[in-house]
């Protein structure tokens, strides 16, 4: 029953990290970002990288997260600015771009599989259970994130002007809020943390060029039912992640990879809100 | 035969001539990858019907194409092989595609489900089909997929033709239903299909028929794909060839049918064709494109094409044959005088948002020959009070009644259907259809739509008629309606709300933004539907001499409830109606 | 008259060109090896392993007085990819031969086409068994030459009696541990589970839970070679799992990549770097002699391209020509004196091999615990001759 517990909350704390960065960016500027899975995949090409240059794994991170956001300003500037009207048309640019970054990836460091190596190995017990030290650590990091992201949200001014974008655009630019610079950062925050959520768990599997692609489409239901709110993808995850490890536990993992897919689009026929309140 | 059919058989007859020329031209590696890309180009005419337009950014019909070949790879690995499997095979590809696409449609397109939601859900069903296919093991496969069944070892040219005249047949008929009266119907559903629902075209069904057929005719592709490459596998099924498919759309032009399968087998041949570390390259050439395409030039390359051959071979614009008006019998208008019981009656309704209340047990009853105003100031609830009369899952209690019948939970287009009419406060019509093909959408409901032509006539009622002479846009049957003056797209409206026949109609401040004449003649014009015609109008008005002129009843609406009721001399008169106009309250007279 | 000797003249030039073009044409040999995917890991050694004996036979003069030219190509390590390779390897390079180290997606899925293609193939990797084919010839070793070593080991020296199987959802991992389900059976023991993933799956945590609380005394897998391999391995070690571990599917060069964590792992294997013969020895100096830092440790799968390139150029030879009914014949009975020792593919297309019990140990390296000669591949495909 231990390792049960600790599954399900593990899977649900990666879960929370990967899908953070597409939702504040679905959140702000009411468009869903396809490249989400290109982002984690360079992420975790940099933990390969920083793995093979003898870097300390741990810092592999915080590098991640800076190249992400990086690379995140330049991207909207120049992709998803044009298309604030379009966002189904939003979906098809990311996407398109993820496929591009996915092939500079391709020729860059071939198509294969590559590994990149783990700051804590070996276990702990927890709960009279020895389990993964690696996985406990990613899920307190994945906690972390979550209450730094609500102390941004909630105590900041950027955080102020960026809820007052995310409920009403046009009476946020009326007051004078800069909502182009909001936007601009926060896409740049979502790639970082997307960037950053994928050098975190490349030690726990593998990174090849298409690695984001399952990640991507789970995030993307995750943040579909728990709309615009950490407290509800929080509760998302562990919902549809514990559903998710009871499956392949229980009943077959190949069925479990698709349960977040099915309970997602089942839950949003009946209550096209979701989990949210808003 | 008319143009249309013509063009059609003439480029069907040359694709046929092509395929069968072909495999004698190009030499035997080519020939293999054309195969295959024939049955993919099939099933990308179909994206661009569903995307390009009906406006259904569909990543799921990879789906489908999955289902047919591992109908083909199961029954032949597992049952038997013969041409009697074959076409059991074939039949249950053709039955899973419809039953998968039927479910699926049922998921996606109920009223009030947004377009991203729709996607959503054709996202996940590759996945989830995928997944299933993991699942299954020795019998599917798995991984590994199914392969080396027993199947039809033809010639090359055999699989050619077959792939060739699959396509060519499938790309015209496909081109025949976007150039009928019904392809006009599914632009409509794209530009606004909250209108249509409105005008009682039944949104939901046709595009889940079109699901259905898109489905069917992926699902053949895919059997043949299986039948010829003798191998099925889960990427198939996938997430990653569902949206290739809209990547080849997305180029070869939305909406212009042509473009994506030349787009199709353009790119596929050429990432199968180069060798070595080029497909990735040339991969990373397409997805860049996919982006320029995307963010620039929304319209695909087929535009361009058409631009620069309009520029070598210029003609004159061959004008698109304008509709003639007949006129219909008002049959179903006149039923409401006919019957005992009112045409609108509305017993308790009210309509909470939380706690705060929008219309409170509003009892009314509308009847036949009469034009009832709503007055009231802003905020009263008085577009409220008529959305929850034209949409039933608006309101939060209380019964409505139209022509005797409860609307119940109904959609708006189950509404329309019993007898309502409705016109927004925002006009709010079809950008790029004409005013003939307008009025012929709004005769969906009742004369259909023809499936592959356009026919040449429009009937409507007589009251339609008189609303497009007294506007003049009886002369402007072949105009787009974005060139229209905003008096004449008012007319227009109304001329479509009343082709459809209803016994109620509801008008929000029909007369806003219009010149004094324009007025006049809407007032004539109502009033005359109510006289002659027997309908029962509801009209929201601010101007009060316009309710005067018309109305022979007031409601007076304020904060969700009925202020009162009566002419409109005793409404005006009445203090309490002027202080609520006023916002305060003012003592009443000694 | 002047059309009719311009015709002849014009023959009788293009025959005359036709002839010395084909003395000069290399003998080309398709390599389809997942670059991408699953395999990607392995591949490269592989591909190291075909462009040695390419080499090496060029340097004699080629065969027959002409070259050997390789053709690379990426079959994604999955039946979707391989298909795409053969094609272009069959009718658009138009191969004389294919020597393939791939996945039996691929291979499944290749199959079809070089029957249709009439192309001699000889598949180098260890697979499940049963494939079979009049064109394909396999050097490498099917589960009744390697599974009895580990699962004997087990219950023998360790005592184990409960096993859990984990295995890659493919053709591959399901044959395997079937066999090894019915040996383990067959000599008393019991398998307490038995799980798989897809091929490209790399979250292994539900399956790592129920092998918890199975509380088998063995574990042995067969899961794809490669990626699935390591995340595995990473994932069990990360888990605290220290119960005897089989791995069926693990070659020496991937065990190196993971590190610390193959440690103690068993693997029953056909090739080790550290065998002691003189053609080993001359093999590896000649591997580091052309590729130095850069290469890739031979290994399981790659070793047996080597050879079987060289069992190509021999059967070419003996045949006289590159003619594929020929060849094939001949195919069945040639020898090849390669770091494995002697190896002829003349058991139903399928080769007796000498298999080896080996422990990885720390550095990655592999320590022989037990030798078995000659193990017979069993009846691998009844129809052919052999």
């Amino acid at each position: 029953m231990g390792v049960l517990t600790l599954d399900i909350l593990t899977t649900a704390a990666i879960l929370f990290a990967v899908a953070a960065g597409l939702m504040i960016i679905l959140g702000v500027m009411k468009l869903i970002n396809f490249a989400h899975g290109a982002f984690l995949t360079t992420g975790g090409y940099v933990a390969y990288l920083t793995g093979a240059a003898g870097i300390s794994p741990w810092l592999s991170i915080p590098l991640a997260g800076v190249l992400g956001m990086a690379a995140g300003l330049v991207i909207e500037r120049v992709i998803v600015r044009p298309l604030y009207a379009r966002p189904l048309d939003a979906i098809l640019a990311t996407w398109g771009l993820g496929i591009v970054i996915g092939q500079v990836i391709t020729l860059t460091f071939g198509r294969g599989v590559q590994f990149a190596p783990s700051p804590l190995s070996g276990t702990t017990a927890l709960f009279g259970v020895d389990y993964s030290a690696y996985r406990l650590a990613v899920a307190l990091i994945a906690v972390l994130i979550a209450g730094a992201l609500s102390a941004l949200l909630s105590f900041t001014r950027f955080g102020l002007n960026a809820r007052a974008v995310i409920m009403n655009e046009t009476l946020a630019r009326g007051l004078g809020i800069d909502s182009a610079k909001v936007r601009a950062i926060t896409f740049g925050m979502g790639a970082g943390l997307a960037c950053a959520a994928g050098a975190l768990i490349t030690p726990l599997l593998s990174v090849d060029p298409n690695m984001g692609l399952p990640w991507l489409v789970n995030s993307f239901m995750l943040v579909m039912i728990s709309g615009v709110s950490f407290p509800s993808l929080l509760i998302a995850s562990i919902v549809l992640g514990g559903a998710q490890v009871l499956v392949s536990t229980y009943v077959s993992p190949i069925l479990g990879g698709m349960t977040i897919v099915a309970l997602a689009a089942l839950v949003l026929r009946f209550n096209p809100r979701g989990f949210s309140r808003a | 035969m008319s143009i249309t059919h013509r063009t059609a058989l003439t480029g069907c007859l040359v694709g046929l001539v092509v395929v069968a020329v072909a495999p004698f031209v190009l030499d035997t590696y080519l020939t293999n990858i054309l195969i295959r890309t024939l049955f993919l180009a099939a099933v990308v005419m179909t994206v661009d019907i569903l995307w390009g337009y009906v406006g259904i950014l569909t990543f799921g019909q990879s789906a489908f194409f999955g289902i047919g070949a591992y109908a083909c790879g199961l029954v032949f690995t597992h049952y038997g092989f013969g041409p009697g499997w074959a076409l059991a095979a074939l039949a249950l590809a053709l039955g899973a595609a419809a039953i998968v696409a039927a479910g699926t449609g049922w998921l996606a397109f109920f009223h009030g489900a947004s377009p991203l939601y729709a996607s959503i859900i054709t996202l996940a069903l590759p996945i989830v089909l995928t997944q299933l296919i993991f699942s299954g093991g020795n019998w599917t496969g798995s991984s590994s997929g199914l392969s080396g069944f027993p199947t039809y070892y033809w010639d090359l040219e055999v699989w050619f033709w077959l792939a060739g005249v699959f396509l060519v047949l499938t790309t015209t008929g496909g081109w025949l239903l976007v150039r009928s009266d019904f392809g006009r119907v599914l632009v409509a559903i794209r530009e606004n299909e909250e209108r249509c629902a409105y005008l009682g075209i039944p949104v939901s069904r046709i595009k889940i028929m079109l699901m259905i057929l898109s489905a069917m005719i992926a699902s053949v592709a895919g059997f043949g794909y299986a039948a010829f490459s003798n191998v099925v596998a889960p990427e198939l099924a996938g997430f990653q060839l569902g949206t290739e498919l809209l990547i080849w759309t997305a180029l070869g032009g939305r909406a212009t049918l042509l473009g994506p399968v030349i787009a199709a087998i353009g790119i596929d041949t050429m990432s199968s064709w180069l060798s070595g570390a080029m497909p990735f390259l040339w991969k990373l050439l397409t997805g860049i494109a996919f982006v320029v395409v995307i963010v620039l030039l929304p319209r695909g390359f087929a535009p361009l094409v058409g631009a620069l051959w309009r520029k070598l071979r210029p003609r004159h614009a061959v004008a698109a044959p304008v509709v003639k008006l007949t006129l219909a019998p008002v049959k179903l208008m006149m039923q409401s005088n006919e019957s005992a019981s009112p045409p609108l009656r509305i017993e308790h309704l009210s309509r909470r948002y939380g706690s705060l209340h929008v219309l409170r047990d509003v009892n009314l009853v509308g009847n036949a020959t009469e034009l009832l105003g709503i007055i009231g100031p802003n905020g009263a609830g008085k577009t409220t009070l008529m959305r929850c009369i034209s949409d039933g899952n608006e309101r939060t209690d209380g019964k409505i009644h139209v022509n005797g019948v409860e609307i119940g939970r109904g959609s708006p287009q189950h509404v329309v259907g019993l007898g309502v009419g409705r016109s927004f406060q925002n006009t709010n019509l079809f950008d790029t259809l004409t005013v003939g093909e307008c009025l012929k959408l709004a005769r969906y409901r009742l004369d259909g739509a023809r499936l592959f032509d356009r026919g040449d006539t429009v009937a409507l009622p007589q009251p339609a008629m008189d609303i497009l002479q007294a506007t003049g846009l009886d002369q402007k049957l072949g105009e787009e309606t974005r060139n229209l003056s905003h008096g004449m797209k008012r007319g227009l409206e109304l001329a479509m709300v009343l082709a459809a026949e209803p016994s109620v109609l509801l008008l929000d401040e029909p007369t806003a933004g219009l010149t004094r004449p324009e007025r006049m003649v809407i007032g004539k014009v109502l009033t005359r539907l109510t006289r002659e015609f027997g309908l029962c109008i509801v009209i929201i008005e601010h101007d009060l001499d316009f309710v005067r002129e018309i109305s022979n009843r007031v409601v007076v609406l304020h904060q969700g409830a009925i202020l009162m009721e009566g002419t409109v001399d005793e409404v005006v008169a009445s203090d309490l109606v002027k202080a609520v106009y006023a916002g305060h309250t003012e003592k009443k007279a000694a | 008259m002047m059309k009719m000797r311009n015709l002849v003249l014009s023959a009788s030039l293009s025959l005359a060109f036709g002839a010395t073009a084909h003395a000069a044409d290399p003998i080309k040999i398709g390599v389809p090896v997942g670059l991408s995917g699953a395999n990607s890991v392995v591949a490269p050694s592989v591909v190291q392993a075909a462009e040695l004996a390419v080499e090496e036979i060029n340097a004699k003069g080629g065969v027959l007085g002409r070259k050997l030219a390789l053709e690379i190509a990426d079959d994604g390590s999955g039946a979707q990819g391989a298909q795409r390779a053969y094609d272009s390897l069959v009718f658009q390079k138009k191969v004389d031969a294919i020597v393939a180290m791939e996945t039996s997606a691929a291979r499944n899925a290749g199959l079809p086409i070089i029957n249709r293609g009439k192309v001699p193939m000889i598949y180098t990797s260890f697979y499940e068994g049963r494939s079979c084919s009049p064109w394909m010839f396999v050097n490498a070793w099917v589960p009744e030459q390697q599974v009895a070593p580990v699962v004997d080991q087990f219950m023998g020296k360790e005592g184990a009696k409960k096993f859990f199987l984990i295995g890659s959802d493919y053709a591959f991992g399901r044959g395997m541990l079937e066999f090894t389900r019915k040996y383990i059976q067959s000599k008393g023991g019991t398998v307490v589970g038995e799980e798989y993933l897809p091929m490209d799956g790399s979250d292994w945590t539900a399956v790592i839970s129920k092998l918890r609380s199975a509380n088998p005394d063995a574990l042995i897998t067969s899961t794809a070679g490669g990626a699935p391999n390591v995340t595995l391995t990473k994932q069990l070690r990360a888990a605290g799992i220290k119960i005897p571990y089989g791995n069926l599917a693990l070659d020496e060069g991937t065990a190196k990549t993971m590190g610390g964590d193959a440690e103690g792992i068993y693997i029953s294997a056909s090739y080790l770097s550290s065998l002691d013969n003189p053609a080993n020895k001359k093999f590896l100096e000649a591997a580091k002699a052309k590729f130095g830092s850069k290469l890739e440790t031979p290994n399981e799968l790659s070793v047996p391209q080597y050879e079987g390139i060289h069992a190509y150029a021999a059967a070419v030879q003996k045949a006289g020509s590159t003619d594929a009914a020929k060849v094939v014949k001949e195919l069945a009975k040639v020898s090849v004196q390669g770091p494995r020792g002697t190896i002829t593919m003349n058991k139903q297309h399928h080769a007796p091999l000498t298999m080896y019990l080996g422990r990885v140990k720390r550095d990655g390296s592999v320590e022989v615990i037990n030798t078995f000669p000659n193990v017979d591949p069993g009846a691998q495909c009844p129809r052919l001759p052999g």
